[in-house]
């Protein structure tokens, strides 16, 4: 088929806080230099936002290098007043920490929704001239003759029906073609994946890893004591995962008595009974966070994973006519727990490069890989470092965890080895491990959710009539030996219900899809044992559609 | 063929809906704001007839500032031209002062055509496309699910109880969309593109000769005194047995013996 092409200098892929930092500066740099760059973004979402999740807890100064009158120009923040309590919970009680940790001191960080927050970097990209195509999915990455050098995306057909026949209102996909490239797609990107294999920007590096965070944005009473204490920024370790499951709680304030609340699961645990749901669900049971939800309700809901392998799992961040930023690119800090303020920085920094790459018409990885000296030198690399061996110390069980911990502390983040190894995800459940998972069951509809209600407070959803999106190599695998030995984990680190094991009359089993309720978290992809889950794009627009998370 | 769309921005209905503190109106902070669907399928049934008959596809939209996003969808389906009433003094008008001010936009340009979506999801009042066709003296055509343009006629099928009525109406003339009219296309992205280089009027009352005490909020024929959300939806509780006979069993003895409906 002949597809339309569509030139820019500039193509940014998935519009996440690095892509829209990083459009947004060199679209300034530009008119400084009283340059034209034309500069487009697409973002598989329906509208700027719709897809980001996170806490959040933002440090802003990547924010204030890229525009100091953030606040003038309407910053959606929720929260200044940054008042961090830390807790490690036992089933039943709380401890708080008598002081909390140098890496979780919050004073002069925003409270934000990262929804929102991007939904607002989106109004100034347009303002400057940005091309931003939201409801546009990325589904192909596309190299030049030689296969080597990216030139640009294709974007997903639309109006293709269940067996993949077009439908009357058939729409083909286009080919976006950049001078440059920019890969933003956050946490295991389906584009990166590809452009992984083919170019190799993953090779010789530590295995990517996740971990799954469920949240929450939760109205509680005006009048509930929780507005009145003496914090505003909670996280917890302890209960419910225990100290051999990575992982932790977090709680914070924001506007109009909304409280935004979430627990984090590291991805390399070694329970297939576990499920990161009902983890998140007995998290909110507990008295201390129970007490300030009571008499709640949940507004909004969903679950993303976050990319928490750090430095030493940092992909080839340059290769000919692309580069990677942000998520994709194990940008985020797992130490301080944030992300937002490195990818923003990796992204501007990856525009500066851009831009004098564009200026000489040279954009092979030998210019491009500028970029990385500029990450090098800059203080992404300063915090990574520190934290290089964090994510590590963290997966250690039980007490040892924190003897590794207190090592790196007072080694400035060395400890005993370095590099600590890493495991991949997929490789670490255990058979022998298995815990039927604590199902919390009294939802009430209100404060306490169903999977499926979550999905509805999620706002996802997908054209029903198209292709499903998750593609499972091997059926007949799922039904034996990812059943005989695991009893199929994907139905439960699955946090939109997607996947269900029916008994079919004569008693046999079958894995029954409903990919309509993905989140487009990529826990299945990450976390499948067997690797036999592969997500792709849906119809550009499908998926959550968060505003407030 | 002239044909004229007239659309309305509403909240997508997946958005969080919250109650504001009058109890009369929606908090609108969290919401994203999409066209009408039944617009929808009014502008791609306007793109059909144009490519089968030539002419000209302008959208009517009266809105605040945000209403041009929705003008601009329209356009990068294939509208050719948009024209915006933006003012201050319009806003919170009813059905009626709504009509009034799309109609006085309507009548300063040549049309043979007008297509409305039957209701706008937001408010339901099924008023406006009826009033429009009144105040332009024009013949009104209600929830068609099928149009065919004959020679200065349209013929139009209506679904009715039990079957389908066909009606004809001579043009220029009005008729608001049923679902199963057609499948809105998608807007492509080099549509998108094109749609920031076509022509969108912004226009005022006083452009269009209006006496802003005719509409607008404070001159409400019909005033929302309070809005209530629906009952909190109960639990789903999930029917789980191994056969479609035992499940079907299983749903009868809950209606008998649970709820007493059968």
């Amino acid at each position: 088929m002949e597809r339309e092409q569509l030139e820019f200098d500039v193509l940014f892929v998935g519009a996440g806080p690095a892509n829209l930092a990083g459009a947004i500066h060199l679209k300034k740099l530009a008119q400084q230099q009283g340059r034209e760059i034309e500069v487009c973004i697409i973002e598989k979402g329906e509208s700027i936002g719709a897809h980001s999740l996170s806490g959040a807890v933002l440090d802003p100064k990547a924010l204030i290098d890229l525009m100091p009158d953030f606040r003038e120009k309407g910053c959606p923040i929720e929260e200044t007043d940054l008042r961090d309590g830390v807790f490690y919970l036992t089933a039943t009680g709380q401890l708080r920490l008598p002081y909390a940790p140098p890496s979780m001191h919050n004073e002069g960080c925003f409270i934000i929704s990262l929804s929102r927050f991007c939904a607002w970097l989106g109004t100034i990209a347009e303002e400057l001239g940005v091309n931003i195509f939201p409801g546009f999915a990325g589904v192909e990455a596309l190299y030049d003759e030689a296969g080597r050098r990216v030139i640009g995306v294709r974007t997903g057909d639309k109006g293709v029906n269940k067996d993949g026949k077009p439908k009357s209102n058939f729409e083909p996909g286009v080919d976006l073609l950049g001078k440059v490239t920019v890969f933003g797609e956050g946490p295991k990107g389906s584009l990166i994946r590809e452009v992984g294999k083919k170019l190799g920007i993953f090779a010789g590096r530590m295995p990517q890893v996740f971990e799954t965070a469920v949240k929450e944005v939760i109205e509680i009473p005006a009048a509930s004591p929780f507005l009145a204490s003496p914090f505003t920024v909670l996280h917890t370790f302890g209960y419910p995962l225990g100290l051999n499951t990575k992982g932790g709680g977090f709680l914070y304030r924001m506007k109009e008595n909304r409280v935004s609340l979430g627990l984090v699961v590291g991805l390399d645990y070694e329970d297939p009974g576990l499920e990161p749901y009902q983890e998140f669900l007995r998290f909110k049971k507990h008295p201390l966070i129970a007490d300030i939800i009571r008499h709640g309700k949940v507004l909004q809901q969903g679950a993303k994973t976050l990319a928490a392998g750090g430095l030493y799992t940092m992909p080839q961040l340059a290769v000919d006519g692309a580069l990677f930023v942000g998520d994709s690119a194990s940008m985020l800090n797992v130490q301080r727990l944030k992300g937002i303020h490195t990818a923003m920085k990796s992204g501007m920094l990856a525009a500066e490069t851009i831009l004098t790459a564009v200026g000489k018409g040279d954009v092979s990885a030998a210019t491009l890989g500028d970029y990385r000296v500029k990450v090098e030198g800059s203080w992404i690399r300063n915090e990574l470092y520190a934290a290089r061996n964090f994510g590590q110390a963290l997966s250690q069980k039980g007490i040892a965890k924190f003897i590794t911990l207190g090592a790196q502390f007072v080694t400035g983040g060395r400890g005993f080895v370095d590099p600590m190894n890493i495991t991949d995800d997929a490789s670490t459940l255990q058979a022998g491990r298995f815990r039927p998972s604590t199902q919390v069951q009294d939802h009430d509809g209100k404060l306490y959710l169903d999977k499926l209600t979550g999905v509805y407070l999620s706002g996802t959803k997908h054209e029903e009539d198209q292709p499903c999106h998750l593609l499972i190599p091997d059926k007949e695998l799922c039904v034996t030996r990812c059943w005989e030995t695991f009893r199929s984990p994907c139905t439960r680190f699955c946090p939109g219900q997607v996947y269900e094991m029916i008994q079919e009359e004569g008693g046999r089993r079958r894995l029954k899809l409903t990919p309509s309720n993905c989140l487009h978290c990529k826990t299945c992809e990450i976390k499948d044992p067997f690797n036999n889950i592969i997500w792709t794009c849906p119809e550009g627009g499908g998926g959550p559609n968060y505003s407030i998370v | 063929m002239d044909i004229v769309v007239l659309v309305k921005q509403v909240p997508d209905t997946e958005s969080l809906v919250q109650i504001a503190g009058d109890g009369a109106s929606i908090k609108k902070d969290d919401i994203k704001w999409v066209m009408n669907p039944y617009d929808e399928l009014a502008v791609e049934e306007a793109l059909r007839i144009k490519e089968a008959k030539g002419g000209s596809v302008t959208i009517v939209s009266v809105g605040p500032q945000k209403t041009q996003e929705t003008i601009r969808t329209a356009l990068a389906m294939g509208a050719d031209k948009g024209i915006h009433i933006n003012d201050p003094l319009a806003e919170g008008s009813d059905s009626l002062a709504t009509a009034k001010i799309l109609a006085a936009a309507v009548k300063a340009i040549p049309f043979h055509l007008i297509i409305a979506g039957q209701r706008a999801v937001d408010e339901d009042n099924y008023q406006v496309g009826a009033a429009v066709a009144e105040l332009l003296g024009i013949p009104h055509v209600s929830l068609v699910a099928k149009a065919e343009i004959l020679d200065g006629k349209i013929r139009c099928q209506r679904a009715v109880e039990g079957g389908t009525v066909v009606v004809e109406a001579t043009l220029p003339a009005l008729f608001t969309t049923q679902r199963g009219l057609n499948e809105p296309r998608y807007a492509s992205l080099p549509g998108i593109m094109k749609a920031k280089k076509k022509p969108l009027e912004a226009k005022t009352l006083a452009d269009l000769g209006l006496d802003p005490a005719a509409v607008g909020a404070a001159h409400r024929k019909v005033v929302v005194k309070a809005l209530r959300l629906p009952p909190e939806r109960k639990a789903v509780r999930m029917i789980q047995a191994e056969t479609p006979q035992a499940i079907a069993a299983e749903l009868v003895r809950i209606l008998h013996e649970e709820a007493k409906l059968i």
